[in-house]
């Protein structure tokens, strides 16, 4: 086993170091996928964070009805607390008038000339990040616009659908990117790696002439895709962390609003671990794929 | 072999109704003209190529149907002598000759000890470490047999072992082979050159347009067949 292991090894090893421009094809274009993937990774990651600022003031406020009890309202404080994990506050129509006058400024003036104030009572709920679900606040809101007391409910529902919609085509748009990018990268590691198997063709003939089985043909080969996969991702993720580290200052300095994190935060050991596993996976199916067609052959 | 038919595509047969018996330990000459499917017939007891009818008894054993995934273990008992050597030009002598040796898993040092024992029988040791193109005709030819003998297989096939040799190198090979076939070892032999199978009277088979012709046993197999 330890001999066989040895062996194969010494052949993978041999063969890149004898033929290294194939080699170095296949680990550019497997580097260059990866660097795609990190890239799309950090930006998917950015915009996950932009959507969750965003919505970082998404609200429920539940209007009331004239006459509603404080049991009433002391019931519906704790139903919302235990539904949606969020702070709530009653809001009295004097407090709401108070601040809708300071939202109007100098205009607000014009408020105190009301005889009756208008507003009603409300409650109003800080929805927390789990509880923002376009669609489980719309369940919510039609559940309470049901109570007898409830005048109107108000979460900015059409905001809150926009960039769940946004979130949601973005993170598609990305499964497909990758997966095309993904395809791809495997025929051409594949074609680059037949070249390599090609110009060993006669070592293979001699060794399966004495005796050796398509396994053991086919291992050095899958090891060496193996290895392509390590080292192209070795090189995406210096590549990602190189950008990372120069060329996120520069961004921010251009797009302030994106306040990105420095560098070493935005490449991950989780996003290189995710690499090496990709370019390993990727190598290997290339590989898998040139030499199950030449043995065919 | 028994009826043993090769076709290749729609092709008249290369081989037609062969039957031969080569017992244990014997020493063979397959004869006949370029062309006449004498390569074919190796190549049907190595499965390089499978009969298109008929049975291939190996070790009592139809290898003519043999599974795919059975045919690395069967060349692992056969060693072959190519008419083209087959020898990795990069490869030193030693890793050529233990090439046979690595694709059975056996350690490094083991590979390297016996096929330095094996080149010393071939009095090629002092070359070990030669790449092949540096070799001569001759040398190369044993660094071939070499390979072929360096996994102990019970039976040698060689394909005009001394087609581009002169006649000093082709005696040396022949003189190897006998030797090896006196160890016990089954050698079959093709050659299309009727003064070795002069010189060294064995049994001989003849192919003409891939039929068997004629068995000759030889003056000297008849004489030792008497005697046993």
């Amino acid at each position: 086993m330890i001999a066989r292991a040895s062996y194969f090894t010494r052949t993978a090893l041999g063969g890149m170091w004898r033929d290294p421009f194939v080699h170095v094809v296949a680990i550019a274009s497997l580097a260059i996928a990866l660097f795609g993937f990190g890239l799309a990774r950090i930006a998917g990651a950015q915009i996950d964070g932009l959507v969750s600022a965003l919505g970082g003031e998404v609200e429920l406020t539940v209007y009331l009805k004239d006459g509603t009890s404080p049991e009433d309202v002391a019931k519906l404080e704790a139903a919302l607390q235990q539904r949606t994990g969020g702070a709530t506050k009653v809001v009295s129509p004097a407090e709401a008038l108070g601040r809708l006058s300071e939202q109007l400024g100098t205009q607000g003036q014009a408020l105190t000339e009301l005889g009756a104030n208008p507003l009603p009572w409300s409650v109003e709920v800080m929805l927390p990040a789990q509880a923002r679900d376009a669609e489980s606040l719309k369940a919510l809101s039609q559940t309470l616009r049901a109570l007898t007391f409830v005048d109107a409910v108000d979460y900015g529902a059409d905001a809150l659908e926009r960039l769940a919609a946004l979130s949601k085509g973005l993170r598609l748009a990305s499964v497909v990117a990758f997966a095309v990018v993904f395809l791809t990268t495997i025929v051409v590691v594949a074609a680059t790696l037949q070249l390599a198997i090609y110009a060993r063709r006669e070592e293979i003939e001699i060794q399966k002439l004495v005796g050796a089985t398509n396994r053991f043909v086919r291992a050095p080969f899958l090891l060496e895709g193996m290895v392509q996969g390590v080292l192209s991702a070795l090189l995406a993720g210096a590549a990602l962390w190189a950008l990372a580290v120069f060329g996120a200052p520069q961004a921010a300095k251009v797009v302030a609003f994106l306040a990105l994190p420095s560098g070493s935060k935005l490449v991950t050991l989780r996003l290189l671990l995710e690499l090496l596993a990709l370019g390993v996976a990727m190598g290997l199916s290339g590989s898998v794929v040139a030499v199950r067609r030449f043995l065919r052959s | 072999m028994f009826h043993v038919t090769k076709a290749f595509g729609n092709d008249a047969p290369t081989l037609v109704d062969i039957n031969l018996d080569i017992q244990k330990g014997e020493f063979v000459f397959l004869t006949g003209p370029s062309g006449a499917g004498k390569t074919t017939l190796l190549k049907l007891v190595f499965l390089a190529e499978r009969a298109t009818r008929g049975q291939v008894l190996v070790s009592g054993r139809n290898v003519a149907r043999l599974r795919e995934s059975g045919i690395p273990y069967l060349r692992r008992n056969i060693g072959v002598v190519f008419q083209d050597f087959k020898l990795l030009p990069n490869r030193s002598v030693a890793e050529n000759v233990g090439f046979a040796l690595d694709v059975i898993g056996t350690p490094r040092d083991i590979v390297r000890q016996k096929a330095l024992k094996i080149l010393k029988r071939v009095g090629l040791d002092h070359k070990a470490n030669v790449l092949p193109p540096k070799l001569s005709g001759g040398e190369q030819q044993r660094v071939v047999i070499a390979r072929a003998l360096v996994n102990d297989p019970a039976i040698l096939l060689a394909d005009e072992p001394t087609g581009n040799l002169d006649p000093a190198l082709t005696v040396e090979i022949m003189d190897l082979l006998c030797d090896v076939n006196a160890r016990g070892t089954t050698v079959v032999v093709a050659t299309h050159d009727a003064s070795l199978i002069e010189r060294y009277q064995k049994r001989t088979l003849r192919l003409e347009r891939g039929t068997l012709v004629s068995e000759d046993r030889g003056a000297k197999a008849a004489l030792l067949m008497v005697q046993r």
